[in-house]
């Protein structure tokens, strides 16, 4: 086990090596100047010549690129050409938001993908399998920004049942910031009245968020259980006098779990990269939001930074759905 | 048999830990409750008790906010809440040209040998928001840390008043003294000193938090300024909250006790908020948002001019618009209703170099669409039919809230009738700016937004080709421009000087390599129980939340 992870964390390296070298020169690439973007329509000449050189962007791209890789490795991923910031402080602040609202989307799927895709499998062919189909076709083929519009517009707009977008009405104040997540800092402090409004505002997101991988979950718990139900132990289970709620809980269930837990590692990579359009509409100060601002304002170092993230969130959690496996089947540990 | 017991047993081990994780996660939570109340109680204090009637909350997209500090802040976003915290010298009061005083009582300003020396003698009831007094020292640390920072900003106070480290002093307490070379303008250095840049800043508190950057980041978070809002938080890319100053000098305190300013990058959802009341105001809507807003009971919209000018522009060197008679054939031959149909009412023809607001704006629209003597004046210029023309336009929208390209294609259109083809070339706008200053577009659309409110601001960046702006941007040397610039710039005399920029006005309107086309408004949308909005462009901040109150 430990081998594997260390073989994991070392195939890492490659991998942070190959998105920073990527991003790095498909930025180059771009028919765009960062410095004239970044000083706007007034400065003059010897401001912006300047600049560029303060930025080292006068130096030879191949260089610019040693000196970005020797800080990186010394944990600087520079300073955004936008905010002025280092592009760690930024991401500190802005991938706590991106972590709950996943998370919460997360929470979603798993809670409504899982329990209908077993309810519709062991009523196959019925009116709930039906309908659990029907959900998981609609989730599956509406796109993100026009159900959170929806959302917004129907429970938000209209009903005024649940809060607009932000992550906390404009009047309350965040938590202390101890993990940057409000729900889990508002617990962590007590604070029952930031809980509830932080619970109140993921609400809708995490449902926008949440219904695509929703779908892809229902479908694919369904259909799992489907092939399980169908095993001969199955039979013997139940032809030994076994109980409905103990054949599924402990042997269709436990046996349909692999590949559920694959697709759900797959899906919060998904969810990552649905944050952004869901960020921007919710106006979650969210690190999706930050990666368009900084795409859109030519900041190569903050979009470099985004993309390192990324490049580091996907293969761990592909490491974590690995180790979920040899957890729950004890075969994966031998091989 | 003893292996299934064994089994059981690590399940119940495993439950029972989860169990124990939960609770150990509930219970921290019990012992620090109390906390957080008193924390509340605490913040709810000073502002007597905050509730939503006293709080305003002012929605707009601050996607352009990168620092607080009132010595760096150059940014829309970043002057708009500085300007509420710090004070300066000198000001504008709402909708006049005019100077006052704000921290300084008064001032006189004389040559001495081949300087001008500027006396201001401050106000001695003014205080900073800790009880201080504002002292002419503060003045003197403040200067001197804008040309230590040497930020975005730094060029007004040290090219445009020409203020350097020692020619500042402070002669006493309430008396500053500022020398500036004669060459320049005190009338243009005076403009500057209504900038939240020269606004003045607590030396005492900032002193023992400059840390490695003259007290940037430490200001980010604190405020210590004079003005009638202290900074309560900053928390980034979601709002900016400031409350009131129980100590403001200048008058009563504040009706509203904190101003939340926040962050929200879609005009849909600031749209939403003004609707439900979430925002008391909220800042540039769309047309669309704006239609769907009339006639909404709550809500009333208030369309503010900005200070931004849009044009073309023609390089004078290149052929055709190297002769005066093409530069001027273009200026007829464009439909300017058109564009303003366009802009569905976001924006409002100016003709000129100066805009609304300013001193020294003429009001003159000399131009018309005349097909008939834009296709004569070619002719003169020796453009015939069948000339094929390059023009540069930036992918992003205009302001006014029209994609550039749209302009474009409505020009493009008009000089289509008299047989001129104008080849559209669409660039990201960086690109297309770093190539105007390369002195390399024969024809481009592009805006300006003068760097301090000052007709100067725009006398010269357009006219004097030496200042290597704009008018050297398009490679138009005049010397009867430089020579008008300069002497506008430079007059003391009120009257005499918007004489001056009235003539430059309309040198430039007939000779220059412009044609200037529309001047845009930004529209707010502000719920019906708000009181006291006024959005002045050319004031620093352009909004005084201390001036709004809630029936």
């Amino acid at each position: 086990m430990t081998t594997f992870i260390i073989r994991r964390l070392g195939g890492l390296v490659f991998v942070i090596f190959g998105v920073s070298l990527l991003t790095f020169f498909l930025a180059q690439l771009v028919p765009a100047d960062p410095v004239a973007a970044a000083l706007g329509s007034n400065a003059r000449n010897e401001q912006v010549e300047a600049y560029r050189q303060q930025l080292g962007l006068d130096q030879p791209v191949v260089t610019q690129y040693a000196i970005y890789m020797g800080r990186m490795l010394q944990g600087d991923l520079g300073a955004s050409i936008r905010t002025r910031r280092a592009v760690a402080d930024d991401l500190r602040d802005y991938l706590p938001a991106t972590i709950e609202l996943t998370l919460a989307a997360l929470f979603v799927t798993i809670l409504i993908g899982i329990p209908l895709g077993i309810l519709a499998a062991l009523n196959r062919n019925t009116w709930i399998d039906g309908g659990a189909r029907i959900l998981a076709l609609i989730g599956g083929a509406m796109p993100i920004f026009y159900v959170g519009l929806v959302l917004l517009g129907v429970f938000y707009r209209q009903l005024q049942w649940l809060p607009g977008p932000g992550r906390l009405d404009s009047t309350v104040q965040p938590p202390t910031n101890i993990t940057g997540l409000y729900t889990v800092d508002a617990l962590l402090t007590g604070n029952w009245l930031v809980f509830g409004n932080a619970v109140s505002h993921l609400i809708l997101p995490a449902i926008t968020l949440g219904l695509f991988s929703t779908a892809v979950l229902l479908r694919m718990t369904r259909s799992s259980m489907l092939e399980m139900l169908g095993q001969d132990y199955v039979r013997t289970a139940k032809a030994k006098g076994l109980a409905q709620r103990l054949v599924v809980g402990r042997h269709v269930f436990k046996n349909a779990l692999p590949p559920i837990l694959t697709i759900i590692g797959i899906l919060f990579g998904s969810l990552l990269s649905g944050a952004v359009l869901t960020e921007t509409i919710f106006n979650w100060p969210g690190i999706g939001r930050y990666a368009t601002t900084s795409v859109t304002t030519l900041d190569y170092p903050a979009v470099m930074g985004v993309a390192l993230v990324a490049a580091v969130i996907y293969p761990l959690v592909n490491t974590l759905v690995d180790i979920g496996y040899s957890v729950i089947d004890p075969r994966v540990r031998t091989h | 048999m003893s292996v299934l017991n064994t089994r059981r047993a690590l399940r119940w081990v495993g439950v029972l830990m989860i169990l124990s994780l939960l609770l150990s996660a509930c219970a921290p939570a019990a012992a620090p409750a109390s906390a957080p109340a008193a924390g509340e109680e605490a913040a709810a204090a000073p502002s007597d008790e905050l509730t939503r009637a006293n709080t305003l909350v002012f929605a707009a997209d601050m996607t352009d906010l990168i620092t607080l500090d009132p010595a760096v802040v150059y940014e829309f976003g970043g002057t708009q809440t500085a300007g509420n915290i710090y004070e300066t010298l000198v000001s504008f009061n709402p909708g006049e040209p005019e100077l006052v005083p704000l921290l300084a009582e008064s001032w006189e300003i004389v040559e001495d040998g081949d300087m001008w020396k500027m006396t201001f003698q401050l106000n001695p009831n003014a205080t900073f928001a800790s009880g201080n007094p504002v002292t002419a020292e503060d003045f003197v640390f403040s200067w001197e840390r804008v040309i230590d920072i040497n930020k975005s900003p730094a060029f007004l106070v040290t090219e445009v008043c020409g203020i350097s480290k020692g020619n500042v002093t402070a002669v006493d307490a309430t008396t500053l003294e500022v020398k500036i070379p004669i060459a320049l303008s005190p009338q243009v250095c005076l403009s500057v000193l209504t900038f939240v840049t020269t606004a003045v800043v607590e030396k005492a508190a900032v002193e023992p938090n400059l840390g490695a950057d003259f007290g940037e980041s430490w200001l980010n978070d604190n405020s210590a300024g004079s003005g009638p809002y202290t900074l309560s938080s900053w928390n980034r890319s979601v709002d900016v909250v400031l409350d009131a100053n129980p100590n403001y000098w200048g008058g009563a305190a504040p009706a509203m006790k904190r101003v939340i300013m926040q962050n929200m990058p879609e005009v849909a959802n600031r749209q939403a908020a003004v609707e439900t009341g979430d925002a008391d105001i909220v800042q540039e809507l769309g047309p669309e948002q704006a239609a769907a807003l009339e006639g909404n009971p709550d809500v009333s919209l208030v369309k503010a001019l900005n200070t931004i000018l849009a044009y073309v522009s023609v390089n004078a060197t290149m052929p055709p618009f190297d002769n005066p008679d093409a530069r001027q054939a273009l200026r007829y031959a464009i439909n300017y209703d058109n564009i303003i149909t366009l802009l569905g009412g976001n924006g409002e023809l100016v003709q000129e170099i100066i805009p609304m607001g300013f001193a020294g704006h003429t009001g003159t629209n000399p131009f018309t669409q005349d097909l008939e003597q834009a296709k004569a004046l070619f002719a003169n210029a020796g453009v015939t039919e069948g000339a094929v023309i390059p023009f540069t336009v930036a992918t992003a929208t205009a302001p006014g809230g029209v994609d550039w390209a749209t302009i474009a294609a409505s020009i493009q259109a008009d000089l289509a009738q008299i047989g001129i083809n104008l080849e559209i070339q669409l660039l990201q706008q960086s690109e297309l700016l770093t190539k105007y200053r390369a002195q390399e577009l024969p024809m481009l659309l592009m805006n300006w937004s003068p760097d301090f409110p000052d007709p100067d601001g725009n006398g010269t960046p357009f006219a004097n080709y030496e200042a290597q702006s704009l008018a050297w941007r398009n490679s138009w040397n005049d010397a009867t421009a430089i020579d008008l610039s300069r002497r506008a710039a430079a007059e003391l005399d009120p009257a005499t000087r918007t004489a001056l920029y009235g003539e430059l006005v309309e040198y430039v309107q007939n000779n220059g390599p412009y044609a200037m086309l529309y001047q845009p408004t930004r529209v707010y949308a502000v719920r019906n129980d708000i009181q006291g909005f006024i959005y002045d462009p050319t004031d620093s901040p352009t909004i005084s939340f201390w001036l709004i109150s809630r029936q």
